[in-house]
């Protein structure tokens, strides 16, 4: 099936035309949304197995800073995409050197507690708006404001960035790099013997999935025009990284991609239809899928896919 | 390759199959959207809000001639749309700006709606009318406290509420006024929760206190999730302020109340700012020991036989409790969206815009007891106020201003003392 | 002097904090695995108490043990249709397995409680103690010492008892205290039950003097890792004074530098001691 990647190329790129009017093209952006964070994440969660649930602490940085260039400098929100980068680079570093030390539960544990405790930070700091939060143009002055009545430009940027990750993601896995993610993944001791520098693996790899979740966090902040502490550091933000990562299959290209694919129209559905009904199905619905994948598939429809498929080729050849 | 490929083309089709939902269509209806949250930590007001909104669309759409002070309730729906009656289409944002933001597009484009209502949290009220002024759709914001939802010069945006800035004058003219009575106000404290809600309605009462000369002693921002407070009310008995106003949410208002009194600790007032003060809960859980903690509302029930107990008689109806002042100003916004609805004879955006623009409601055709509803250029109601209510007993009653009170006001509170 | 009430306070909610934390640990130490949804059960056991009162009318002796038994039950079910499987599985799937519960737990109370916050209708505890000046309120009073006395009871249950001995063979050494005969699989079960529990009676104390409503689980989760990781995994003694530590730590953050400051103060401690000393004040390395 040679054909199958260039028209899943042509299918994302060309999705705003099937599915026409703006209601279509936001689900097609959340979806692009929730793929990078989760494709970024993959990275350091899903390759390398250590699996951070505070990665909300990136992506708040990298939403915080365009908007506090605006409303600080009055630069276009664009600009402060640089800066977001380089603070999360920082925070990765400072935090990763310490916590990798941490085994499984306890690394884990440690990203909450940090992300929480920089999330309640920002409430109260002033100079980034505490409480209330940030917002971004209302009107745009320029078109680098980025400020699009239609989603369209969106859609095609965001698909943009989508793409420099899942290649970048596919260059790491087919590097030497990729094979040092595996074998931490497998086995931290086994690597560390087989002569793997474990630990500047798990900093660069962190490094990396910090800068992409940063971006991902400045292209949510752009487009929504409007960022504070809870919908930038919350807790769910990091949780949904994860589970979009996990429900499509983590450590693997397409994983998030396809998680995201399933995820974002099922909120959708489920606020279309239970939504008016008040009756929060829709976090009862995660908290069920993710025990469920927890329980039975850990490895996410990818490696459902992975045992079911040969079953179904047999079939349909044997016929 | 392959597989991941395979399993692409297998979740796009589940995906497809979820995103298939058409929007049910009924022709000769005004279609109202409304953003509220109706699951999540705010849920209960979204609900409350909602039932309110229920009640609302009844007055409009059937004959109520009992409510003949009401626009629009001796008639049924729009008598300048050929009596067209309202549709209501609920979404559930969550608490979430993103969600609001996507729940607003969605209502806009696929459902047609003609007007939007919401959306309580002020965050998700900055992206909701973002996106109405984006495409041009009338948006009432029937109740969100921060200052500069309509003050980004935009058009299409209206706010029948008061507004942090109001409320804090309010208070000013409050404390004017009993010091003219020779009551002593040597220093004010003010506790508010951390979120967006509790910051602006506090930064405005401390700008107003200093440009009144009223000292804040201590001013307390707190997480309103906290389990214990005594801390912070140790730090009040020290501080000895003659006023505490409160800005917090249900549960932390009740536990405030709780710890003074295990503290032994009363001033000689305490002013819930509407919220916590006003949920159902609060009376029943402390009546006993805070007689005489003054809040604020511009939703009186009023007395047996007037308009305000009879709206109040029908909300209490569907849900079994009394109307709450949000829901209550949520509501009122509804009525205001609807009279415009009616002048603009027609669904056109322009046309209802400027009959919203035009609104001049009078006291009397109110169910909130604001000075009328006229909208600046902003879209803010110039004429939006609130009372001040004490509770006696187990119920609230009005006590200022004086000429619309109902009884005197206790100074000071009597709290658990008799 | 009013210092000395901000520290009684901070003490006898810390005492609280102590008994819900131990049961945390006690999982973390038997089986290297933290419970996401560990906040979730003290959740419950505050609703627990809150049903038991308005169906049955009981007093807090009544409703606290209703609030142990129901969320052993539950505890002991988790692990069984669960923990026991995901436990030999990759990291993730432990991680995920906890949190979906957690989602599904809390939004499930969502559901069924609304998010109104709710309190006991007033029990037969009430009334302030006045001790040389510092106010105590009686239901918090009782909590905190009702809280105490039940933790040392868990520690005493795993030291003194026959059980309590399997118990701590199965966390030091899985693979021997089988070849002894002790089944590890009723034993984690057993540990299980003991921590819902534990968290759930913890709950029900809460619930007597504090409104609660389905999202406080996620701030109790939180509270009882840090305690956990200050009182070192594995030791319920442990649990105990950090938990009496952390409470207090919380009302002097609180009074001295503001409320906001107090969750700060003490998850930057937490992060310092997850960077500094992971092994806590009592744990093993």
């Amino acid at each position: 099936m040679k054909w199958s990647l260039p028209a899943l190329a042509a299918l994302l790129l060309f999705y705003p035309f099937i599915l026409t009017g703006p209601f279509y093209w936001d689900i097609g952006v959340a979806f692009l949304l929730a793929a990078i964070s989760a494709s970024a994440w993959n990275i350091v969660g899903g390759y390398a197995g250590q699996v951070s649930v505070g990665h909300s602490m990136f992506f708040g940085v990298g939403a915080y800073t365009p908007l506090l260039f605006y409303h600080l400098w009055g630069l276009p929100p664009v600009a402060g995409v640089p800066a977001g980068m380089l603070v999360s680079l920082v925070l990765a570093v400072a935090i990763g050197m310490p916590t990798f030390r941490l085994q499984g539960h306890y690394f884990s544990m440690a990203t909450i507690a940090v992300a929480e405790l920089i999330r309640i930070f920002v409430g109260t700091w002033d100079l980034v708006g505490a409480a209330i939060g940030l917002q971004g143009p209302a009107v745009g002055r320029a078109w680098w404001d980025l400020t699009f009545r239609s989603e369209l430009p969106y859609y095609y940027i965001f698909l943009a960035v989508l793409a420099v990750v899942l290649y970048t993601t596919f260059e790491v896995e087919r590097s030497r790099f990729g094979y040092y993610l595996r074998a931490i993944k497998a086995g931290e001791r086994a690597a560390r013997s087989l002569g793997v520098p474990v630990r500047a693996t798990k900093l660069k790899a962190l490094m990396l999935s910090a800068v992409f979740t940063s971006v991902a966090g400045s292209l949510y902040s752009i487009k929504t025009g409007f960022i504070d502490p809870e919908s930038g550091f919350g807790i769910l933000v990091s949780v949904q990284m994860v589970i979009v990562a996990a429900l499509g299959g983590a450590g693997t290209l397409f994983g998030p991609l396809i998680g995201a694919l399933l995820l974002v129209p099922l909120q959708t559905a489920t606020n279309t239809w239970f939504g008016g009904g008040g009756s929060g199905l829709t976090y009862i619905l995660y908290g069920g899928i993710i025990v469920l994948l927890a329980r039975y598939e850990p490895g996410g429809m990818h490696e459902w896919w992975q045992r079911v498929a040969p079953r179904l080729m047999r079939r349909s050849h044997a016929a | 390759m392959r597989t991941a490929s395979a399993t692409i083309a297998a979740a796009l089709a589940a995906a497809a199959i979820l995103m298939s939902c058409p929007p049910v269509d009924a022709a000769g209806t005004v279609k109202i959207g409304i953003l509220w949250p109706l699951t999540g930590n705010a849920a209960a007001a979204g609900q409350a809000s909602k039932a309110a909104a229920e009640v609302a669309a009844d007055i409009v759409n059937n004959k109520h001639p009992e409510l003949a002070d009401l626009p629009l309730a001796a008639t049924e729906g729009l008598p300048n749309q050929g009596g067209a009656k309202l549709e209501l289409i609920f979404v559930d944002h969550q608490g979430n700006p993103s969600q609001a933001q996507q729940l607003a597009t969605r209502l806009i484009t696929q459902d047609a709606v003609h007007v939007l209502l919401g959306a309580y949290q002020s965050s998700c009220s900055f992206t909701a009318t973002a996106v109405a002024e984006r495409h041009g759709i009338p948006f009432m914001v029937g109740e969100s406290a921060a200052l500069n939802i309509t003050g980004r010069g935009f058009k299409w945006v209206f706010r029948s509420t008061p507004i942090a800035s109001d409320y804090a004058a309010t208070y000013m003219r409050f404390f004017d006024d009993l010091k003219k009575e020779g009551k002593k106000i040597a220093s004010i404290a003010v506790v508010n929760e951390n979120t967006d809600y509790g910051t602006s309605v506090a930064d405005s009462i401390e700008a107003a206190a200093k440009n009144n000369n009223i000292p804040v002693a201590i001013r307390i921002p707190y997480s309103a999730s906290s389990t214990d407070v005594s801390a912070q009310v140790l730090q009040l008995k020290e501080k000895q302020p003659d006023v505490i106003i409160f800005i917090s949410y249900t549960s932390d208002s009740i536990l405030y109340m709780k710890t003074m009194k295990n503290l032994d600790y009363m001033p000689p007032m305490v002013i819930g700012d509407d919220t916590g003060f006003s949920d159902p809960s609060f009376i029943p859980a402390v009546a006993d020991i805070a007689q005489g903690a003054m809040n604020r509302s511009a939703w009186d029930i009023g007395k047996p036989g007037s308009t305000t107990y009879k709206i109040n008689e029908m909300y209490k109806a569907k849900t079994g409790r009394d109307l709450d002042d949000t829901s209550g100003r949520n509501m009122q916004g509804f009525l205001v969206l609807a009279d415009a609805l009616n002048r603009a004879g027609s669904t056109e955006p322009e046309k209802i815009r400027d009959a919203l623009a035009k609104t001049d409601l009078k006291p009397e055709q109110l169910m909130m007891g604001y000075n009328g509803v006229k909208f600046d250029a902003t879209g803010q109601n110039t004429l939006a106020s609130t009372y001040l209510i004490q509770l006696k007993d187990k119920q609230y009653q009005l006590v200022w201003p004086e000429k619309a009170a109902a009884t005197k006001l206790d100074w000071p509170m009597k709290g658990w003392k008799q | 002097m009013l210092l000395a009430q901000v520290i009684v306070g901070g003490l006898l909610l810390g005492a609280i904090y102590a008994l819900f934390s131990s049961g945390l640990t006690l999982i973390w130490g038997m089986m290297n695995f933290i419970n996401f949804a560990h906040g979730e059960f003290v959740m419950l056991g505050m609703y627990v108490a809150l049903l038991v009162v308005v169906w049955l009318g009981g007093g807090p002796a009544t409703f606290g043990f209703a609030a142990a038994f129901a969320l052993f039950v539950l505890g002991v079910i988790v692990y069984a249709s669960l923990i026991r499987h995901v436990m030999r599985g990759p990291m993730l799937a432990q991680i995920l397995s906890t949190f979906g519960l957690a989602l599904l737990l809390r939004y499930t109370a969502f559901w069924i409680f609304s998010a109104n916050f709710v309190s006991l209708p007033q029990v037969s505890l009430s009334g302030t103690l006045n001790v040389g000046g510092i106010l105590m309120p009686v239901p918090q009073l009782v909590a905190g010492v009702a809280a105490i006395a039940l933790t040392l009871g868990l520690h005493l249950l795993l030291t003194r008892t026959t059980v309590g001995s399997q118990l701590l063979a199965v966390a030091e050494d899985r693979n021997a205290a089988m070849l002894m005969g002790i089944r590890p699989d009723r034993m984690q079960a057993l540990a299980w039950g003991l921590a819902a529990g534990s968290a759930g009676i913890a709950g029900a104390l809460m619930a007597v003097s504090y409104p609660w409503s389905p999202s406080v689980g996620e701030t109790f989760g939180l509270t009882a890792f840090v305690v956990v990781t200050l009182g070192g995994f594995g030791s319920v003694p442990g649990a105990m004074y950090a938990g009496l530590i952390i409470g207090l730590i919380q009302a002097l953050s609180a009074y001295w530098l503001g409320p906001i400051y107090k969750d700060i103060v003490v998850y930057a401690l937490f992060a310092a001691l997850l960077w500094l000393r992971p092994q806590g004040l009592m744990g093993k390395a």
